[in-house]
């Protein structure tokens, strides 16, 4: 039989583009790959009678911040081609561990040298969905130290047992993010959140931008009078004072936390700042940037600057490091008590030095009567 | 020195909470300045400073205990509560002598026994510290040093803040109250003659010019 190879070349080409429209038009959807996984009962056996669930919780799937910028099930899952509805499992059975990094090549470069991923060298892989999750990966630049050191941190490690050399361990875990401390490298910043004494609650952004009669849009505008995008302590006195008009009276609780930046994912054995001056001392480095933090029901938040001095007030009552914080004016009160007790008793001793010649004279004379 | 002129008016167990009090102060003082004011001094690492200041403050507490007890078991807590009736006129007599009689060579209105080793102005100003004052440190401190066990409280009293203010204020006080107590104890008949008494318990009875 002749071949004809222009044909054969020709139905090749055919094959091909109609395979890649074919990629474009018929790209597996997350409704597809649903139709199996959102039944709860999913999973797969492992070795040694372990069971891997399989089931994705899609109401909270949906919420997700890669489903929320439209990245589908595939684009994680790579190695899933097609879906071969003959077969009971429809893809391979075994799929490869995804690449986070193909996306965050910043995160993932950071790691690599990392007490994390050195572990990995000792039978342990500590892979970025063993901190992160799997499916259901949301904001954090919103939550509060114990949020964010729950969903981390805590998971593996018990802080209770490394830090005994630590004074008030529980306060600095209440109101310290672990990574401050442990990646040193990484910017850090408080974090200021309204605390209703009322409802005994904190005010979601929402609720406090209501209170105020704002949106985010236009809370800068309604508080920064000076116009500089930054809060002033007196435009926090403001906002206080408009709050009380709307009978909302709270306070601001502080909290340090890091900066969501690729560096949070360095963090090595040893590299922890343990010096304690670092933050307890006025001119740390670590009070310098003071954000109020609006957060959003997705779980992102709208930070807005605020000066450094609010640390100092009595409107952050809740927020308090010693020698950071402190409050001048205070300084300034011990200042007029101690040096108006030493004047007191320079001037007393003074005057009695002074006149120590008119009693010793008077006593002289008081002795020559009684003789 | 005759025997007779000698009278015992600091008892033993006064005289141990004074002296475990003063030195404990002084610590706590020394460590409290390292603890606000890192940046200006470096007399001990921040770490080693609260560690110190914690265990003294616990010492002072202790011993404040003791205080309580003696002089509540004794009932000569009275020793610190001025007759009212004649709070006044007293204070105004004490008041002059130390602004000026004291210059003049006179002798001192208030006679010390055992019984009334304090002159009016003293019973004021140790019920304001011993009832007010220290206890008030004390609680706060406690609060400071364990803020997370103690939040609820923290919380009654208006906030870490608060608590801290009110610590430090007394911190200054207490700084302040040292100088101003160590010159009044120098006003004695000798400028060591108190101090020998708070070690020996025995104040010598001079007339003129006490403290």
């Amino acid at each position: 039989m002749k071949i004809n190879y222009c044909f054969l070349v020709g139905v090749c080409i055919a094959i091909l583009g109609s395979g890649l429209i074919a990629a474009n038009v018929y790209a597996i959807e997350n409704d597809e790959c649903m139709e199996c996984h959102s039944d709860d009962s999913l999973e797969r056996s492992e070795s040694e009678g372990m069971k891997e669930d399989l089931y994705i919780d899609y109401n909270t799937f949906k919420y997700s911040v890669h489903n929320v910028n439209g990245i589908t099930c595939i684009d994680c899952h790579s190695d899933i081609e097609e879906l071969n509805w003959d077969n009971e499992v429809p893809h391979p059975v075994s799929l490869a561990m995804v690449d986070c990094g193909g996306c965050h090549e910043e995160e993932a470069e950071a790691y690599v040298d990392s007490v994390h991923k050195k572990a990995g060298g000792k039978g342990i892989t500590i892979p970025c969905y063993a901190c992160h999750g799997y499916h259901f990966v949301t904001h954090l630049e919103a939550d509060s130290v114990y949020e964010r050191e729950n969903k981390f941190c805590l998971k593996c490690h018990n802080p209770d047992n490394f830090h005994e050399w630590l004074p008030q361990k529980d306060t600095h875990f209440a109101f310290v993010e672990c990574a401050v401390c442990h990646a040193p490298d990484s910017p850090r910043y408080i974090s200021l959140r309204f605390y209703d004494l009322i409802s005994k609650k904190f005010l979601s952004g929402k609720d406090l931008l209501a209170a105020l009669d704002t949106d985010y849009e236009n809370f800068m505008g309604k508080l920064d009078q000076d116009k500089d995008d930054v809060i002033s302590l007196q435009e926090l006195e403001d906002m206080v004072l408009l709050l009380r008009q709307k009978d909302v009276r709270g306070t601001f609780h502080g909290e340090l936390v890091l900066e969501l930046v690729p560096t949070v994912h360095h963090i090595n054995r040893g590299g922890a700042n343990r010096e304690c001056e670092q933050c307890h001392n006025p001119q740390s480095p670590f009070f310098e940037e003071v954000y109020i933090t609006l957060n959003k029901e997705d779980g992102t938040g709208q930070r807005q600057k605020v000066e450094r001095r609010v640390l100092e007030s009595y409107y952050v009552n809740h927020f308090y490091a010693i020698g950071g914080t402190r409050v001048r004016y205070l300084d300034k009160i011990g200042l007029v008590l101690i040096v108006g007790g030493l004047s007191v008793v320079a001037g007393h001793l003074l005057v009695r030095v002074a006149t120590a010649p008119a009693r010793r004279k008077r006593k002289g004379k008081k002795d020559q009567f009684s003789i | 020195m005759e025997d007779d002129k000698l009278m015992y008016i600091h008892p033993a167990p006064v005289r141990v909470w004074h002296w475990v009090n003063a030195v404990g102060f002084v610590i706590l003082i020394i460590t409290g300045i390292q603890i606000r004011f890192a940046e200006m001094v470096d007399w001990f690492s921040l770490e080693e400073a609260i560690q110190l200041h914690n265990y003294v403050g616990f010492v002072v507490i202790a011993i404040y205990g003791l205080w309580v007890s003696y002089y509540f078991g004794t009932m000569k807590i009275k020793l610190y509560f001025p007759n009212p009736r004649a709070f006044v006129p007293n204070a105004i007599k004490q008041i002059r002598y130390y602004g000026s009689g004291i210059f003049k060579g006179e002798p001192n209105p208030h006679h010390m026994t055992p019984d009334n080793k304090f002159n009016v102005l003293q019973k004021n100003a140790y019920v304001g510290i011993m009832f007010v004052f220290l206890p008030a440190q004390m609680i706060t401190g406690l609060f400071l040093w364990r803020v997370k066990r103690f939040e609820n409280y923290i919380e009654l009293i208006g906030g870490i803040k608060i608590v801290s203010t009110i610590h430090v204020l007394l911190f200054f006080f207490f700084t302040a109250f040292i100088f101003v107590h160590v010159y009044l104890a120098t006003l004695g008949h000798t400028p060591l003659a108190h101090f020998k008494a708070m070690f020996t318990g025995y104040e010598e009875h001079h007339e003129p010019e006490e403290a």
